[in-house]
């Protein structure tokens, strides 16, 4: 009972309790939504967003942004097609390879942010255009198909009848929730985001902590952009767009603050699914895309908001409902325990 | 005399109270047309209060202001700004990226006409008015974020004139000036007094009080204890009062010096001001660092830290040399800094207590290769059982303890870390009469364990009290380093100060 109560007061509830009540409202409206094939449909649709989302928390738990990861998604599929296709380097290692340049991409963003102290907003802001820019410039524009006739079951294929990018992506938030509860480095940058300078005073090597999680979102945006490559079998300078404010949207409705410190993977998890169940939703329904996307604003604002405003709605409530007097709601308290 | 016209204004009996502290005690004070009024206090005697009363930042809960005979009551500082009080804080509230005029005309921008808008010329022509009236040279145009420090100070000024005002109050005014342009502000001021403005100067500084005051208001512990024109008062009276003779406060000193050398600082100097420094310390001391605000001893300290790099000399902690490059090289060597703010630099709200200690040497609850959070919620309940922090707070974000249980917090993160010397930077301040002996508690139990201490703090008779030995830091310079027992809080005051050095001024 006492662990049931911890629990809804924990910061997953809230994310948790929107994703519920969006599966059950669109339920309501078409009973095409709770059938394995679009499950199945989902669970593709929201692996590539929920995964640079990884990176967006880990990058926003700093205090930092992070505007590239459609950009260097982008640019990983391009390169992966150039390699696997062009130059005949075997697809395994042409992933591999592709993986390493996301975390030189990621690195590049910390580096001009965390030491160069040009402010992340401006810096990964520059860095989006150049690996969209670089992007186009090596396929001169167009998109590269067909890259690999293996390439595509690395997203279509299914373990025990699950679809495997579902499976990585929960094996990615299994890894990122682990890291950042469990290790130094999680602490750190759960540190370095709550308090900066303390964090400094505290012996964390600050630079160094923020340059992390650069390099681990641009890791993630590199598996984003192998499972692009992969769903289409093809490269283009043109994947990915708005894949970074798909991600920080994600992280937000999960209730990730921008100030830093405060979130965690698990939440985003549910707000990256919460998204992509709204917008299926919405797609049953016949819903126009203009309205899909007034809807995820929506979204936004509210969980938001619901969040800002928690303690407040408590606070009325208890007045208007005497009842309930004394019952203090000082909002939620998140802590990374 | 001036004192034969009525005064300006008269502040009659005013008491101010703070949760915790009767800041302001039936204070009752008097200021003329034309003369300059300086307050002078310890860090804490309610200078500042006072000062914010009378600028309407502050209401007094009882108590009177008379303008010119006439009662008043401010609600809002804007009031007091009708009335013609203006009032330069420590801070500046000048917009770095706007020019000269821009900013002595913010907020009340002269309109030429709805259509044509804001009357530049307008402005500039007045600025350079208000400019020559104060003598000042400056080009309205010129932006803020290119002036000096002194050189936005007259801004501030000039600003605080351009609305009509006839009592300027100005605090710390020369906390950032360097000599020459201390001397250029007091030039300004003096002026100012001779167009039949009044002044009210707050300073500890009192080789400048004595240069430039009229008449001397003394507050201790936020009662006036007596005003007097300048030139019948000699420095060390004014010293006396300052620190007034009932030394009744109790402090649990407990002795643990041993005659191992734990710190040794060779000679050291950095580029924030700390000048060719050299002390010892041994274990289990408490080495007090004595001095105004702005001396420099945070600037040792945060040497010490790793946290400003030496251009001159060296460290050795224990007989081993070190070098800081960065706080994590300090903590490492078995250092441990208490900042000042504690809010600020010391605690993580986004942490329950647990992890607000653990933090600075997590390495120690690793379990194959991972935290291991058993151990960590153990080590926590450990220290707070150990300082006697509230349990709540082994939950709870380390936003909701009080002060005094947030800087057991951060000490418990020190002692988790393994440090042998810790550096306490005002430690009590801001915290309850209660927690401040629970942290002269822990600095005793630490100096008992063997760890050495150093402490830093403008409370003089807590520093006297609780130090072995103090050294007088002055502009970046130890002047000297005695026993505090052999230290008077009128020595160490009047030598800190600089009154010693200037005789009767």
């Amino acid at each position: 009972m006492n662990n049931l109560v911890k629990f809804f007061r924990s910061a997953i509830a809230g994310p948790l309790a929107a994703l519920i009540i969006a599966v059950i409202l669109i339920s309501l409206t078409t009973d095409r939504f709770l059938t394995t094939q679009n499950l199945i449909n989902v669970s593709l649709q929201v692996s590539t967003v929920a995964i640079a989302a990884i990176g967006s928390t880990l990058v926003i738990l700093t205090a930092d942004i992070d505007l590239s990861p459609g950009s260097a998604a982008a640019l990983t599929t391009c390169v992966l097609a150039i390699l696997v296709k062009n130059m005949q380097i075997p697809l395994p290692l042409g992933i591999l390879l592709v993986l390493v340049m996301g975390i030189g991409l990621g690195f590049i963003n910390g580096f001009i942010s965390s030491y160069g102290r040009i402010p992340s907003f401006v810096a990964t802001l520059a860095t989006m255009s150049m690996y969209r820019g670089l992007a186009f410039l090596i396929t001169e524009g167009h998109p590269i198909f067909s890259i690999s006739p293996n390439l595509e079951q690395i997203f279509y294929g299914k373990l025990l009848g699950i679809p495997l990018p579902f499976i990585y992506m929960l094996v990615l938030y299994a890894a990122a929730a682990i890291f950042l509860r469990r290790t130094r480095s999680g602490r750190a940058i759960y540190a370095v985001g709550g308090n900066e300078s303390a964090a400094h005073l505290s012996g964390i090597h600050v630079k160094r902590t923020r340059l992390l999680a650069f390099i681990l979102a641009g890791l993630a945006a590199a598996i984003a952009g192998t499972l692009m490559s992969a769903r289409l079998n093809s490269g283009s300078p043109n994947y990915g767009v708005g894949l970074e404010l798909a991600a920080i949207a994600a992280a937000v409705i999960g209730g990730a603050s921008l100030a830093g410190g405060s979130g965690n993977v698990v939440s985003t998890l549910f707000g990256a699914l919460t998204v992509a169940v709204v917008q299926n939703g919405l797609n049953l329904n016949a819903v126009p895309a203009a309205w899909q996307n007034l809807t995820l604003g929506a979204i936004i604002v509210l969980a938001v908001g619901v969040d800002m405003w928690r303690g407040d709605i408590g606070k009325n409530l208890s007045r208007i409902f005497s009842f309930r007097k004394g019952d203090e709601n000082p909002g939620r308290q998140r802590t990374a325990s | 005399m001036k004192n034969t016209k009525p005064p300006l204004w008269e502040l009659r009996e005013i008491s101010k109270a703070f949760p915790g502290v009767q800041a302001l005690d039936k204070v009752s004070v008097s200021i003329f047309a034309g003369e300059i009024l300086a307050l002078v206090g310890e860090n804490g005697s309610g200078k500042s209060t006072l000062a914010k009363c009378l600028a309407g930042v502050h209401q007094p809960e009882s108590g009177e202001l008379i303008h010119q005979g006439e009662p008043v009551e401010f609600a809002h500082p804007f009031e007091a700004r009708e009335r013609g009080v203006a009032t330069i804080y420590q801070e500046f509230s000048l917009v770095p990226t706007l020019s000269v005029a821009e900013n002595i005309f913010l907020g009340r921008y002269v309109v030429k006409s709805k259509l044509t808008g804001i009357d530049w010329e307008m402005m500039r022509q007045q600025t350079s008015e208000i400019l020559n009236t104060l003598s000042i040279q400056f080009d309205p145009d010129e932006v803020v974020r290119d002036l000096s420090v002194a050189e936005q100070q007259l801004i501030e000024i000039t600003k605080a004139m351009s609305v009509d005002s006839t009592l300027l109050i100005m605090d710390e005014p020369t906390a950032a000036l360097g000599l020459a342009e201390t001397r250029q502000l007091h030039e300004l001021i003096l002026r100012l007094a001779d167009q039949g403005q009044a002044i009210l100067y707050i300073s500890h500084r009192l080789d400048e009080i004595f240069q430039i005051a009229d008449r001397i208001t003394v507050l201790k512990d936020g009662r006036c204890i007596d005003t007097q024109p300048a030139s019948s008062l000699e420095m060390m009276e004014v010293v006396r009062m300052m620190i007034g003779f009932d030394i009744g406060q109790h402090y649990p000193k407990e002795i643990n010096v041993t005659s191992e050398t734990c710190l040794e600082v060779d000679h050291i100097s950095t580029e924030t001001g700390v000048n060719d420094v050299s002390f010892d310390i041994k274990v289990g001391e408490v080495f007090g660092l004595g001095g105004m605000v702005g001396a420099g001893r945070t600037e040792i300290a945060n040497a010490l830290f790793g946290l400003d790099r030496l251009t001159e000399g060296s460290i050795k902690l224990y007989g081993e040399p070190i070098q800081l490059s960065n706080p994590a090289d300090a903590i490492h060597a078995g250092i441990g800094l208490v900042p000042e703010n504690r809010k600020e630099d010391g605690l993580f709200f986004n942490f329950n207590g647990s992890l607000n200690i653990t933090l600075s040497r997590l390495s120690s609850i690793l379990k194959w290769g991972f935290l291991n959070l058993t151990q960590e919620h153990q080590t926590g309940k450990y220290y707070f059982e150990k300082l006697n922090i509230t349990s709540s707070g082994l939950e709870r974000s380390a936003q909701f303890l009080s002060g005094g249980n947030q800087q057991k917090v951060v000490i418990a993160r020190w002692l988790f870390s393994q440090a042998k010397l810790l550096i306490f930077d005002e430690p009590t301040q801001g915290v309850d009469i209660g927690a401040k002996i629970e942290v002269y508690r822990v600095i005793n139990d630490l100096t008992s364990q063997g760890y050495s201490v150093i402490l830093i703090s403008s409370d003089y008779l807590e520093l006297l009290a609780m130090s072995d030995r103090i050294a007088i830091v002055r502009d970046g310079k130890i002047l000297q380093i005695s026993p505090a027992k052999e230290l008077t809080e009128y020595e160490l005051l009047s030598i800190a100060s600089g009154a010693e050095g200037n005789g009767n001024g």
